[in-house]
C-alpha cells in the first residue's frame, strides 16, 4: 500500500532521512521505532506529502503523494503537536475537515461525540493538552482516511483515553482495513496495538518485520538434561542467547517451532518448557545487529 | 474545477474570513477617514456666505500624506495576513498536508487578499460619490476625479501587494516578510543613490547629481503614488504595472511550487537565496558607509573606516538574520573574502581603467562646451537664462573653449579635495562634441587657487553677456521703471520713470556689470549697498543689489545727490 524506495531528506546538508526503503500493507498497523532524532517525523511528514523528498519515490498504491490530490484526501496527519486554527472551537474544525476531505462523515462525527465528551462550541485553545490531542483524534476519526499517519500521538493521554483511543484505532483498521503508521520511541506504547514495526536509526529503517512472523522466529526454552547440556544440540540449534539458572538451561533460539521442538525433543530432554516472549524480548534477541537502537527503544 | 475542489478551497476561504478579513475592514475604515470623512466634514463646516469649499484639486489633496500611507502599508498586511500560514511551522504543516495543490492554494490566497485590497476601495469610491452627489455643495472634484483616484490606487496597491506576495514567498517569517518588503520597495532608487554617491567619491569629476536628476522617485511605487497628485497615470503606465503585478503573482505560484515547507520559520525559504541576502546587505551597508562619510568628511582614512565599520555591521545583522542568533563569531571567513572582493573592485575603479577621470577631448572634437553649477541644466539648456545672473552656459568661442579644456585639463590633473573650511564651489564642465556625443564632470573647487580659471572664463565676454540679464542682447523688455531702495531699512529712496533718466541710469549699471570682477561673481567681497527693482514693460520684475564695486552707479546717484540717503 505505501512505499518508500530510497528516500532522501537533507535539511541544510544534514541528512535527516537517508535512502530509507519502507513498505507498509494494507490494513497493516506499522509502529515506526527509533530513538529521538533517528528522523521518524521526518519520515512521517515525507509519506504524508508534506516535504518533498530529495531523491527516491514514495507512492500509495502506487500512486506518487508529493502534490497528489487524489492521493492526499486518502491519507490524514496527526503530527506531534496537534495544530488547531487559532480561536477555532472543534464544531469549526469539524466544518472545516468535511469540506476539505470528500470522507468525512457527519455521522461518525456525532456518533464520536459521546466517546470524547469534548464540548464542541469550546475554543480548542482554551483545552487542555490532552484534551486537544483527543479533539484531534475525534477529527481524525471522522474523516475516515485510508492511510492515517501519527506521529507520537499517545503522549500526553491518560491511560484510559490511551485504551479507548488504541481500541477505536483497532475497529476502524479491523471494519474498514485503515492503514495506520505510528511513530514512537517507545516499544512498549505500541506492543498491544502493532502488527508491523520498522526500526529506524540514523536516517535508515534498519529493519522491518512482521511481529506474528517474528513471534514465530523466535522462542524461548526451558530445559533439562540427565548429563548436562548437549554440544550437539547447541551446535543443531541457532542460538541467541543462553542462560544457566542451576540445572537448568534457558535458551532464546531462531527457527521455526515445529523444527525446534523435533530437534529438542531428539535429545530427550527432562524438562521442556516453550515460553512466551514479551516483543521487548524478541527486539533485545533477534535485532542483535541494532542492538544499541534497540535499548533506547526498549528502555 | 469539481465540486470537490471547490469545496476544499472554500473552506479556506472561511478560515480566512474568520481570521484575516480585519485587514479588508481596516483598509476600508481609513480610506473612509482619508476620503469620505474630509468630505463630510467641509460639509458641516460649509458656510454659504464664505463659500468655503475645500481647494481640492483631486482626490490626492483630500489627505495627500496619508493616503501614501494607507496604500504603501496596506497591501503589505494583506499579504502578510494571506501568508500567514506558510510562515508558521506548525501551521505550514497542517496546511501542506492537506489535500489541496499548492497553485490552487496560493491562487486562492492571492485572490482573497487582492479582494482585501480591491472591495474596500471600491465601497469608498462609492460612498464618496454619494457624498460628492448627495450632499449639495458646489465641489471641486466630481465622480470622474473619484474614478480616476479609484483606477490609479487599485494600479498602485496591487502592484505593491503582488511584490509583497512574491516576497513573501522568498522568506520564511511574518516579520521578515514584511520589512523586506518595504527595504526592496525603495531598492531600486535607495541603491542608485548610493552607487553614484560611491563613485563621485571613487571617480573624481562624476556628476552623480546629474543621473540622480532623473526620476528616481519613479522607481519607488510608493513615491510615485504620492506624485499622482499632480502627475497622473496614463494608461501605459498603468498597464504596465498590472503587467508587472501579473508576473510577480505568477513568479511567485512558481517559486512556491518549488518552496520547501520546513522553511517555514527561517529567514530566506530558499537556501540559495541566504548568501544573496547576506553579500546583498554587506553590499549595500558598505555603500550606505561611504555615502555618509563620504558627505561628511572628505580625508580617505575616515571614507575607508566608513566602508569597513557599515559593512562589517550589516554582515553581522544579515548573519544574525540567518542564523537566528546573535553568538555568529565563526562566520568571519565570509566577511573576509566580501573585504577582499570589495576591496579589489574599490581598486579597479579607483584606478580607472577605463580613464573615465582622465578623459579631456580635444580642442578640435569641441562643438561647444558647458561650464557652471548645476549638471541639471546641461541636459535641459531651455532652463538657462531664467534668472538674473546665470551661471550655467553654453559657450562656443575658441578662447572660452580653451578657458574651458585648461581648466578641465587642470583638476583632472590636481584632483581636488577641498576641506570644509574653504570657500568651494561646484564647477559642472560638459562638452558637446562634433560627433554629437555628450560629455559631463563635476568638481567640488577651492575658489581661491583657481581663481585665475575662474576669471578667465568668468570675465570674458561671451561670459559675462549671458551672466547678467542686463547684458544679453534682447534679454529684458524695456524698462518702465527703477526703484531704488535702502537695503536696511527697505524704504525706496528714488523712483524713476522717466525714460531719459532710466536709460542713463541703465547705462551706468551696465558699465558697473561690464567690469564686475569675478571675486564678486562667485559672491566673494561683495558687499550691498541698495537694492534696484526694475519694472519691464511686459510686467514682469526683477531686482539686484548694487555693491562697492559698482562705481558707475555710485557716480549717476551723487550727481543725483541721493548717494547720502541710500548710504543711510
Amino acid at each position: 500500500m505505501i512505499q518508500l524506495a530510497d528516500v532522501t531528506k537533507t535539511f541544510d546538508r544534514f541528512p535527516a532521512v537517508n535512502g530509507a526503503t519502507m513498505t507498509v500493507p494494507k490494513g497493516a498497523i506499522y509502529g515506526l521505532l527509533g530513538p529521538n532524532g533517528a528522523g521518524k517525523t521526518t519520515l512521517l511528514k515525507l509519506m504524508a506529502g508534506i516535504l518533498r523528498q530529495d531523491r527516491g519515490t514514495i507512492t500509495v498504491d502506487g500512486d506518487e503523494v508529493w502534490e497528489n490530490i487524489e492521493v492526499k484526501r486518502r491519507i490524514l496527519f496527526l503530527p506531534d503537536f496537534v495544530y488547531f486554527f487559532p480561536q477555532a472551537t472543534i464544531q469549526q474544525m469539524a466544518d472545516f475537515y468535511e469540506q476539505v476531505y470528500p470522507s468525512f462523515s457527519r455521522q461518525r462525527f456525532t456518533e464520536l461525540r459521546a466517546a470524547f465528551s469534548l464540548d464542541v462550541n469550546k475554543k480548542i485553545h482554551q483545552f487542555s493538552k490532552g484534551m486537544q490531542r483527543q479533539a484531534a483524534f475525534w477529527l481524525a476519526f471522522s474523516v475516515r482516511p485510508d492511510v492515517l499517519i501519527m506521529d507520537e500521538p499517545l503522549d500526553g493521554l491518560d491511560v484510559f483515553v490511551r485504551r479507548h483511543v488504541k481500541q477505536l484505532l483497532i475497529d476502524e483498521v479491523v471494519e474498514r482495513e485503515m492503514t495506520v503508521v505510528i511513530s514512537s520511541h517507545n516499544l512498549r506504547e505500541l506492543e498491544d496495538l502493532c502488527s508491523m514495526v520498522g526500526l529506524m536509526a540514523g536516517g535508515v529503517v534498519q529493519l522491518e518485520r512482521d511481529l506474528d512472523e517474528l513471534r514465530a522466529g523466535v522462542h524461548k526454552l526451558q530445559l533439562a538434561f540427565r548429563d548436562g547440556f548437549p554440544d550437539e544440540l547447541a551446535e543443531r540449534l541457532e542460538i541467541v542467547h543462553r542462560e544457566v539458572r542451576g540445572s537448568i538451561v534457558i535458551l532464546v533460539v531462531r527457527g521455526e517451532k515445529r523444527r525446534v521442538e523435533e530437534t529438542v525433543r531428539a535429545f530427550h530432554p527432562l524438562i521442556f518448557d516453550v515460553l512466551s516472549l514479551s516483543l521487548e524480548e524478541i527486539f533485545m534477541y533477534e535485532m542483535g545487529g541494532a542492538a544499541h537502537v534497540c535499548e533506547t527503544v526498549v528502555g | 474545477m469539481s465540486a470537490k475542489r471547490w469545496s476544499a478551497n472554500r473552506a479556506v476561504w472561511t478560515q480566512n474570513l474568520r481570521q484575516i478579513s480585519w485587514i479588508a475592514i481596516i483598509h476600508w475604515l481609513l480610506w473612509m477617514a482619508a476620503i469620505v470623512l474630509p468630505i463630510a466634514l467641509a460639509y458641516s463646516q460649509y458656510d454659504p456666505k464664505v463659500g468655503n469649499v475645500p481647494q481640492w484639486e483631486n482626490v490626492y489633496h483630500i489627505s495627500n500624506r496619508f493616503e501614501t500611507l494607507i496604500a504603501w502599508l496596506v497591501p503589505i498586511l494583506a499579504a502578510a495576513g494571506v501568508l500567514r500560514y506558510m510562515h508558521d511551522k506548525r501551521s505550514a504543516d497542517f496546511i501542506h498536508s492537506l489535500p489541496i495543490r499548492r497553485t490552487e492554494l496560493l491562487t486562492s490566497q492571492i485572490v482573497f487578499g487582492w479582494l482585501m485590497v480591491a472591495v474596500p476601495l471600491l465601497l469608498t469610491a462609492l460612498v464618496a460619490i454619494g457624498c460628492l452627489a448627495g450632499l449639495d455643495l458646489p465641489w471641486p472634484i466630481n465622480a470622474a476625479d473619484v474614478w480616476r483616484w479609484f483606477g490609479e490606487t487599485v494600479t498602485v496597491e496591487t502592484v505593491i501587494f503582488a511584490f509583497s506576495i512574491a516576497v513573501g514567498v522568498l522568506v520564511g517569517q511574518s516579520v521578515i516578510h514584511v520589512v523586506l518588503t518595504n527595504i526592496l520597495l525603495v531598492f531600486p532608487a535607495g541603491i542608485l543613490v548610493l552607487i553614484y554617491t560611491n563613485l563621485s567619491l571613487l571617480l573624481p569629476g562624476f556628476p552623480n547629481d546629474y543621473y540622480l536628476s532623473i526620476d528616481v522617485e519613479r522607481l519607488v511605487i510608493p513615491l510615485r503614488y504620492e506624485m499622482l497628485g499632480y502627475r497622473s497615470m496614463e494608461a501605459g503606465e498603468a498597464g504596465g504595472m498590472l503587467l508587472l503585478a501579473l508576473l510577480l503573482f505568477g513568479f511567485a505560484i512558481w517559486l512556491y511550487e518549488r518552496r520547501p515547507t520546513e522553511t517555514a520559520g527561517q529567514a530566506m525559504a530558499f537556501p540559495a537565496f541566504r548568501p544573496l541576502f547576506v553579500y546583498g546587505v554587506a553590499v549595500c551597508s558598505w555603500l550606505l558607509g561611504g555615502f555618509y562619510f563620504g558627505g561628511v568628511e572628505s580625508e580617505a582614512s575616515w571614507l575607508l573606516f566608513g566602508y569597513l565599520a557599515f559593512s562589517l555591521l550589516g554582515y553581522a545583522i544579515a548573519c544574525m538574520v540567518i542564523a537566528k542568533t546573535w553568538r555568529i563569531f565563526r562566520r568571519w571567513k565570509g566577511y573576509v573574502g566580501f573585504v577582499a572582493i570589495m576591496a579589489a573592485a574599490l581598486w579597479l575603479i579607483h584606478l580607472d581603467i577605463f580613464g573615465y577621470g582622465q578623459r579631456v577631448p580635444e580642442l578640435s572634437e569641441i562643438q561647444q562646451v558647458y561650464f557652471g553649477q548645476s549638471t541639471t541644466n546641461f541636459r535641459h539648456s531651455e532652463l538657462i537664462g531664467r534668472s538674473f545672473e546665470e551661471y550655467d552656459q553654453f559657450l562656443r568661442t575658441k578662447d572660452n573653449m580653451k578657458a574651458v579644456r585648461a581648466f578641465h585639463q587642470q583638476l583632472v590633473h590636481d584632483k581636488p579635495r577641498p576641506s570644509r573650511f574653504e570657500q568651494t564651489q561646484p564647477v559642472v564642465i560638459g562638452y558637446v562634441l562634433k560627433d554629437g556625443t555628450r560629455l559631463l564632470r563635476r568638481y567640488d573647487v577651492p575658489v581661491e587657487p583657481y581663481m585665475d580659471h575662474f576669471r578667465r572664463i568668468m570675465e570674458s565676454k561671451e561670459y559675462k553677456q549671458q551672466y547678467c540679464i542686463l547684458l544679453r542682447p534682447s534679454g529684458y523688455s524695456p524698462i518702465r521703471q527703477v526703484t531704488l531702495r535702502n537695503i536696511s531699512t527697505g524704504n525706496t529712496v528714488l523712483v524713476l520713470a522717466d525714460p531719459k533718466e532710466i536709460e542713463s541710469f541703465i547705462a551706468a549699471l551696465k558699465q558697473d556689470l561690464w567690469n564686475e570682477p569675478v571675486k564678486a561673481m562667485l559672491g566673494g567681497g561683495r558687499e550691498a549697498q541698495g537694492e534696484i527693482e526694475l519694472l519691464q514693460s511686459d510686467g514682469d520684475m526683477f531686482s539686484t543689489a548694487f555693491t562697492t564695486d559698482h562705481t558707475h552707479v555710485r557716480q549717476w546717484l551723487e550727481q543725483r545727490n541721493v548717494w547720502h540717503k541710500i548710504k543711510q
